[in-house]
């Protein structure tokens, strides 16, 4: 039980040389532009000419399709599939069953909207694939992310694998003492709730432990902090960064001036 | 010259109706090696955190008297400064890893950098302590995927890099399996060895014996006893409390009662009972051979 939480998938690419905020901040420029332009085709366009070639630029295509896919063709395609049937837009029927009765225009409403989810989380998932997420935290915490934040989003991702170890031991334990933990769902539910209580408390008495630990290691110090890593911060990165910002206010401006 | 030096401290914590450390003072010489020893209750942790800043500063409560570790005084220094001073390491591995750090260097680094340390000179710091601990090929390991000693002697490692003046240690030991309490003692050694001050509170007490310079035992939160391991670990205070008695001692107390130890002194090493065994008649031997096991 010692896996990591996290998709980070290690390989030297362009991708993965990038400084964490400029991949950030293609992420978010990603978003915004396919939600802000009032254009239907250009979460499609940003899908297969950013994304997509930018997850084999990073090495990391065949990872890339594999979380995306099974992360998303859930998520979109139930919510394609809701919108296409039940959005009253008004337009030429395709067919009639009930009272169902989508129209084209709903069709085409549905895939531009899966369409957004699409680029989101196909873009988070790039992000993190190539993307340290200590690297990331310390290079947001140089750039005066409080140290506090950066080790809480950190330690749950390295705890959360513990915990769960954890609860497999007590649940082995209670199990040799007769806990019923095979049979009916409710059973099985209700047998849960003595798990709860050791391993909340026992969570709560470790956190003042590793508290006094860091602590000792000088968590709270008020000197300015250094980082083991040097993460290149270089000026294509700062060009990329820019670029993206002026792309997302171009974005915006079309979006106020066309409707 | 004393290093650390506590006056008269009394420490209660909330919530709390007895005080956990009464009218305690001690003074520990730069360079010693102390071991602390005491029934569960004693007051070693409460004196641990006292000597480490997190009493006061973390448990809150009272505390009276004067604790003083290389000229600067508790009540009128923050925490932050202190733990610069006082290393502490404890007994659960497990929760001294941070779970901020992907890998056993990130790991041992991550004080380094919350003290500001620049990036060069964390590098080799870190380099040189993973060397001192003897655990270099960890290095690239995931501090989750050691084994307890392994883990003890990197929670050890974290706090040396930090270049402390003291060394304190609250049972490093006890939730070792025998290969890591060897592993983590002898890690304890070097650092003595090096001359750094240490304070070990320990229930091993074949290993106090073998590498203290003093012993101080506790109970009800008040000193008992102080001196050598020689004169504490087998002292009649300590036996009749039940804690801190070697084995050799009590073979030896048992040997007494038969008349088959014939010496004024009792052992509390392997070497001295053997040589009391073999010998009776000779006087035990000196200090400096205790350790040669």
């Amino acid at each position: 039980m010692h896996e990591r939480l996290s998709f980070y998938a290690k390989r030297d690419s362009l991708l993965h040389r990038l400084n964490p905020l400029t991949k950030l901040t293609l992420v978010f420029g990603f978003v915004l532009i396919s939600f802000l332009t009032p254009f239907y085709w250009t979460p499609h366009l940003l899908i297969l000419f950013g994304v997509i070639p930018l997850s084999f630029l990073g090495k990391v295509a065949r990872e890339y399709f594999n979380t995306s896919l099974r992360l998303i063709l859930p998520a979109a395609g139930f919510l394609f599939i809701m919108q296409a049937l039940f959005q009253p837009l008004e337009g030429r029927e395709l067919f009639r069953i009930w009272f169902l009765h989508p129209t084209e225009e709903s069709v085409m409403y549905a895939f531009g909207n899966a369409m957004r989810i699409f680029v989101m989380v196909s873009s988070f998932t790039l992000f993190l694939l190539t993307t340290h997420p200590s690297e990331l935290m310390s290079d947001l915490s140089r750039r005066g992310l409080p140290g506090q934040f950066a080790y809480v989003v950190i330690s749950t991702l390295q705890i959360l694998p513990q915990m769960q170890a954890k609860a497999q031991t007590i649940i082995a334990a209670q199990r040799s003492r007769g806990l019923d933990t095979e049979s009916s769902f409710l059973r099985r539910a209700s047998s849960l709730i003595p798990l709860v209580g050791p391993l909340v408390f026992g969570s709560l008495v470790e956190v003042e432990e590793r508290a006094i630990a860091i602590e000792a290691r000088g968590f709270t110090s008020t000197r300015v902090k250094t980082s083991l890593h040097a993460i290149p911060d270089t000026n294509s990165d700062r060009l990329i960064r820019w670029a993206l910002i002026l792309l997302i206010l171009i974005s915006l401006a079309v979006r106020l001036w066309l409707s | 010259m004393a290093i650390v030096n506590l006056q008269n401290v009394t420490y209660q914590y909330p919530l709390t109706s007895s005080p956990a450390l009464r009218d305690v003072s001690l003074q520990i010489n730069e360079g010693e090696f102390v071991a602390v020893v005491g029934p569960n209750g004693a007051g070693k942790s409460t004196l641990c955190y006292t000597l480490a800043g997190f009493v006061p500063h973390f448990f809150k409560g009272e505390l009276t008297g004067t604790v003083e570790v290389a000229g600067s005084e508790t009540h009128s220094s923050t925490l932050n400064e202190w733990v610069m001073n006082v290393g502490l390491a404890f007994q659960n591995p497990f929760n001294q890893i941070s779970g901020a750090k992907y890998t056993v260097f990130e790991e041992i680094a991550f004080g380094l950098e919350n003290i500001g340390v620049p990036r060069d000179e964390m590098i080799s710091r870190v380099e040189d302590a993973m060397k001192l601990t003897d655990i270099s090929d960890l290095a690239d390991r995931s501090p989750y995927s050691l084994s307890g000693g392994q883990q003890q002697r990197v929670a050890l490692t974290s706090i040396l890099v930090m270049q402390p003046k003291v060394l304190v240690l609250d049972e490093p030991t006890s939730q070792m399996d025998p290969i890591g309490t060897r592993e983590v003692f002898g890690v304890i050694r070097k650092m003595a060895e090096q001359g750094m001050t240490v304070i070990l509170v320990e229930h091993k007490v074949e290993w106090i014996a073998q590498f203290a310079d003093r012993v101080i035992a506790l109970k009800d939160g008040e000193v008992l006893l102080e001196g050598t391991p020689g004169e504490v670990l087998t002292s009649p205070l300590v036996e009749e409390s039940g804690f801190g008695i070697s084995r050799y001692t009590s073979v030896a107390r048992k040997a007494q009662k038969l008349a088959l130890w014939k010496k004024h002194k009792l052992p509390v090493t392997l070497d001295e009972a053997t040589e009391g065994f073999a010998h009776p008649l000779t006087p035990n031997p000196s200090p400096e051979r205790r350790g040669e096991q």
